[in-house]
């Protein structure tokens, strides 16, 4: 049937969906991409192996639905929409990036049974949007809040990260990298700089042995014959030339008649190194830390200085350096009296595994820390390094709005009551939509039941039946029993943030996909 | 379970179907892998062959080694590859056991999702399964000083008995120790870094007369173009990181010559000028002189060595930039990156430099050395290079095992005697999970395959290992030269306990890992 080339309008090679059609498209395309990250969901879900078409064949092995979606081909617009959802949810919040992709889907499966019933697509945005209010309402109702009583903040903190962890392949030692994670987010002090949180990651031993650094750890080695121990050291970062300043203007050349002008040159040249080493060496410093490669002459005037010299830092790690010792990088040394210079307490040479790193403790910015990672392979230290970013991501959302909810599915639980209630009320077919929505709500909790291998239906029926009967009710998923726990023995707490971020941009999402009665798809350029 | 699971929706059925497909080919892939190895455990294990692309032939008993080479596709297959690598990466030795544990486990569970248990539950007991075994583990270790001599050498014997060079092991493993002995820093009792060691390869001789040398040995010959000394006693030696060679500036240069009698003074001045540096390098004391590589212009010109053999200075050239802090460190001198640096107390003295010959080649030798650092130098001979290769790895393995022993200064007994014990204690452990006890058995593999590859009946010992260790023997194990079940203890066949308890947890965490994988999902 239609997918209808308009004779003679549209150009060659684009075409048009109308209608039906469209809709369906756009319905199956999201329905697709929710099903595909629906198996990760909740602490039993399972991970996906990624594996790169392109040359090197690189294997990815991942729970975060964030990073599934950013690395799958996708050719619907409709699924673009979910994947761009999940990557704001990612910038955003950081976690819960796929069950906001889960919650859309659901949302556009009811949907597709009510534009069925030939009910208005902008019938069923106004329910929704009904819904959505009123569910966000419920959410802000039921949300706790422990700021003021430290170690109960704390505990909340606590919890969340192990709800987060549970889903992801840090599950067994979730205790440990909770733990890790609050200290590291507490030493930010809520500044939220997530940067001051350096994460090194070493094949070798067990994830267990993973473990959380107060100072800076840099994968560097210290140039020869210089000291391995500083204390009390004042730091010089800088990013500069230090092979041989070239005159770096095109075409320079020198042109002389005899070889011992070159030569001549050649002292010129390596006395201005020297120069320029001394100025460095003017600083008054102790450590000094370059960029790029530091050539053996200047190094071995360093070892003179008995200054420790460290060359190549990348990039990445000497901003952070910059940042952690609070120094500034510095490209130019004729004014040492400008020079902001970086401190710590003590830097020394340590080994972990096979490799030897430089740590630097007693840094400046008391909030940085160090985690390094162990595993036992590339694939797990990539996956737990996501994992801990997600459950720090999360954190740092809760530093910033400290309102906490339960977990596993009670506040889906809660909203999909209050939303049915409101159906109740609602004349019209509006309260139609307000119901599926609520189904779609429901479903969160029973998807996380089906990936556990558990009866779904039991549950959730269950779990309807105990908030129907008790407003106050704490009952969730508990997933380990396979029946339904209260979530606050069972210290299950989650962001308020985060479920604020699903509910709000799934129904968005939802919302935009549903209006979609056409589709133009462009002519693709040709390449010559 | 399941059925629940069946019933409810038609589309989730389907779906199901396919989790297990992929999981089913993960683990076949995985479990291949782990075959392929399989026959290279144990003293009586065979050796492999790898052909490379290129036409190389590599001919080895160590796991990692071999699955380094194989080039796999499979996403599962590759993880079994990485894990056997980070086995290398902690424990340096059971590179194949880890690998054998890993498909034996991944058979199990195989099994277990057979008969319907969800993959995470598995996971977890597998979990709680393989920490109880390091408790195990941990409750048969034996203690080790590391100044018993004795037990270090029983355990290097050990782990060298299984690779090809195992009739010299007599000669190699009192040759780890020692090396092991000689880099450890009293002072940082429990690190041992392997960097501190090194092994030059020298083709020609048998592996007989590989030796342990009290000094530095370089693979280059002296430089001696121009007639220079090939020995020196009383030696001071410069590493310098400049170059003996006409100046070149990093501005581009060019010398300008418009008539004939300009020729002639350019040559003067070259030679002029290098005779000054010589002179420097003379006025300093030097007489050995080590010059590092330099990509960008002539490290050495023959001009130079000329001028240098005159000055009656040993040279050795090539040392690489890498090598330097290890040379530096060993002979106790300073790197020179000027001329004008040169200075006496920057120079690393030492009774003899000698260029001697080994087999076809010639290396040099530097002993005596008056500031020794905490390194070694092992010169290691074989007939054929494969021989040499293989020989290298095997003694790299035998000080990562003596290395094991220094973090963790346990040993417990060889022979497949652990897994049995593990395997004993975790079926008393109680009959709480099914998952345990599958545990449990996988872990006989290793017995199994020992046995199997030492031709004697697999069952039978397996059986009888069993009943041995129900009856209290904890140190019973396959001794597979009488081909019978001994107390491992006596016959002197130890390994460091960090090699069992890293190969367990290590992989259990990758079969984990594995397991929880639904799906394959190709991307850019």
């Amino acid at each position: 049937m239609a997918m209808s080339q308009q004779s003679g309008i549209l150009g060659q090679g684009a075409y048009e969906e109308r209608g039906e059609n469209a809709r369906l498209a756009s319905f199956v395309g999201a329905v697709a991409i929710a099903d595909l990250v629906k198996s990760t969901l909740g602490p039993k879900g399972m991970d996906k192996i990624l594996q790169s078409m392109s040359q090197g064949q690189n294997v990815t092995i991942t729970n975060d639905g964030a990073t599934i979606l950013k690395s799958i081909y996708i050719d619907n617009p409709a699924a673009k929409v979910l994947v761009d959802i999940s990557k704001v949810q990612d910038d955003e919040v950081g976690d819960g990036t796929t069950s906001v992709v889960v919650l859309a889907g659901e949302l556009l499966r009811e949907a597709e049974q009510l534009v069925a019933q030939k009910i208005h697509p902008m019938t069923i945005i106004a329910g929704y949007r009904e819904a959505s209010d009123c569910a966000r309402k419920v959410l802000e109702t039921v949300a706790m809040d422990n700021r003021a009583d430290e170690a109960a903040f704390r505990n909340d903190l606590l919890n969340i990260a192990r709800t987060t962890l549970s889903s992801k392949i840090l599950t067994v030692d979730k205790d440990h990298f909770a733990l890790l994670a609050v200290d590291a987010i507490m030493r930010l002090k809520g500044s939220g700089n997530l940067e001051a949180i350096h994460i090194i990651k070493k094949t070798g031993g067990t994830l267990r042995e993973s473990f959380l650094d107060e100072g800076f750890i840099l994968d560097k080695k210290i140039g020869v014959g210089q000291p391995k121990r500083i204390e009390n050291a004042r730091i010089l970062v800088a990013n500069t030339a230090m092979d041989t300043d070239k005159i770096k203007i095109y075409g320079a050349r020198v042109r002389v008649d005899s070889m011992s002008k070159v030569a001549e040159i050649e002292e010129a040249e390596k006395t201005k190194m020297k120069e320029k080493v001394n100025q460095i060496i003017g600083h008054d410093i102790t450590c000094f830390i370059n960029r790029q490669l530091i050539y053996n002459f200047p190094e071995e005037i360093f070892a003179d200085a008995g200054i420790m010299a460290i060359e190549h830092a990348d990039f990445e790690g000497i901003e952070n350096l910059a940042l952690v010792l609070g120094g500034e990088i510095t490209s130019t040394f004729d004014d040492p009296k400008n020079v902001k210079l970086g401190s710590c307490k003590l830097i020394e040479e340590i080994m972990i595994g096979e490799d030897r790193l430089i740590h630097f403790s007693g840094v400046q910015l008391g909030e940085a820390c160090t985690i390094v990672l162990r595993g036992a392979s590339t694939h797990i230290l990539e996956e737990a390094d996501r994992s801990l970013h997600d459950a720090l991501c999360v954190l740092q959302a809760t530093v910033k709005d400290s309102r906490v909810i339960f977990g596993g599915g009670w506040p889906e639980m809660k909203m999909a009551k209050a939303v049915e209630e409101l159906a109740s009320k609602t004349p019209g077919k509006k309260s139609l939509a307000m119901e599926a929505f609520a189904r779609a709500l429901r479903s969160l909790p029973t998807i996380i039941c089906d990936n556990a291998g558990l009866d779904s239906a039991e549950i959730v029926s269950n779990l309807r039946a105990a908030h129907g009967a008790d407003p106050a009710s704490r009952m969730g998923v508990d997933v380990v029993l396979g029946e339904s726990g209260d979530m606050n023995q069972l210290g299950i707490f989650e962001c308020f943030r985060v479920k604020q971020a699903i509910l709000t941009s799934a129904t968005e999402a939802a919302e935009m996909i549903l209006r979609v009665d056409d589709i133009i798809r462009c002519a693709p350029r040709r390449r010559q | 379970m399941a059925q629940t699971f069946v019933k409810k929706k038609n589309e989730s059925y389907k779906e199901s179907t396919k989790k297990k497909d992929v999981r089913t080919t993960n683990i076949e892939a995985a479990k291949a892998v782990a075959d392929a190895v399989r026959t290279s455990l144990g003293p009586r294990g065979m050796d492999k062959m790898v052909q490379s692309a290129n036409g190389e032939v590599l001919i080895t008993n160590d796991g990692a080694t071999i699955l380094q080479k194989m080039l796999v596709q499979q996403p599962a297959a590759k993880m079994l590859v990485e894990l056997s690598k980070s086995q290398d990466v902690v424990a340096g030795d059971g590179t194949t056991s880890v690998v054998v544990i890993c498909g034996a486990l991944l058979k199990k569970c195989q099994e277990l999702l057979e008969k319907g248990v969800h993959p995470t539950v598995i996971s977890d007991s597998f979990n709680k399964a393989a920490t109880k075994a390091c408790e195990v583990l941990e409750s048969i270790s034996i203690p080790v000083d590391l100044a018993d001599r004795e037990a270090l050498l029983k355990a290097a014997t050990t782990s060298l008995s299984s690779k090809v060079v195992s009739q010299y092991s007599n000669l190699l493993s009192p040759m780890a120790v020692d090396a092991a002995l000689k880099v450890q820093n009293p002072a940082n009792p429990n690190m041992l870094d392997l960097n501190d060691i090194k092994i030059v390869n020298k083709v020609g001789g048998t592996v007989d007369d590989s030796e342990l040398i009290d000094g530095l040995v370089f693979d280059q010959k002296t430089a001696k173009a121009a007639g220079g000394p090939s020995k020196m006693e009383k030696a001071k030696i410069g590493l310098i990181q400049f170059c003996l060679s006409p100046p070149k500036t990093d501005l581009e240069n060019n010398v300008i010559v418009s008539d004939y009698t300009q020729m002639d003074r350019v040559y003067k001045e070259e030679r002029n000028y290098t005779v000054g540096l010589v002179k420097k390098i003379k006025a300093s004391g030097c007489n050995v002189l080590l010059v590092q590589k330099s990509i960008l212009r002539d490290a050495l010109t023959d001009l130079s060595l000329h001028y240098l053999a005159k000055a009656k200075i040993l040279v050795i050239r090539d040392i690489e930039r890498s090598d330097i802090e290890y040379i530096s460190k060993t002979l106790g001198c300073l790197p020179i990156a000027h001329v004008d640096n040169m200075k006496p107390e920057k120079l690393g003295l030492a009774d003899l430099v000698e260029e001697v010959e080994v087999g076809k080649g010639r290396v040099v030798k530097v002993t005596g050395i008056t500031n020794m650092g905490r390194t070694a130098t092992v010169l290691l001979r074989g007939s054929n290079k494969l021989v040499l290769e293989e020989a290298n790895r095997s003694l790299h393995d035998a000080l990562c095992v003596l290395r094991c022993l220094v973090q963790k200064k346990f040993l417990i007994a060889g022979g497949s005697s652990p897994e049995s014990e593990i395997t004993y204690q975790l079926s008393t452990w109680g009959m709480e999970s099914f998952c345990v006890r599958a545990f449990a058995e996988a872990l006989e593999v290793v017995p199994y395959t020992l046995a199997e590859n030492a031709g004697l009946n697999p069952i039978q010992i397996v059986t009888e290992l069993r009943n041995l260790h129900a009856r209290g023997e904890k140190y019973a194990g396959i001794n597979v030269k009488k081909g019978s079940i001994t107390n491992m203890l006596e016959e002197n066949v130890v390994q460091p306990m960090l090699v069992t308890s890293s190969a367990i947890t290590l992989a259990t965490e990758t079969v984990r890992m594995i397991l929880k994988i639904d799906d394959i999902v190709p991307t850019r």
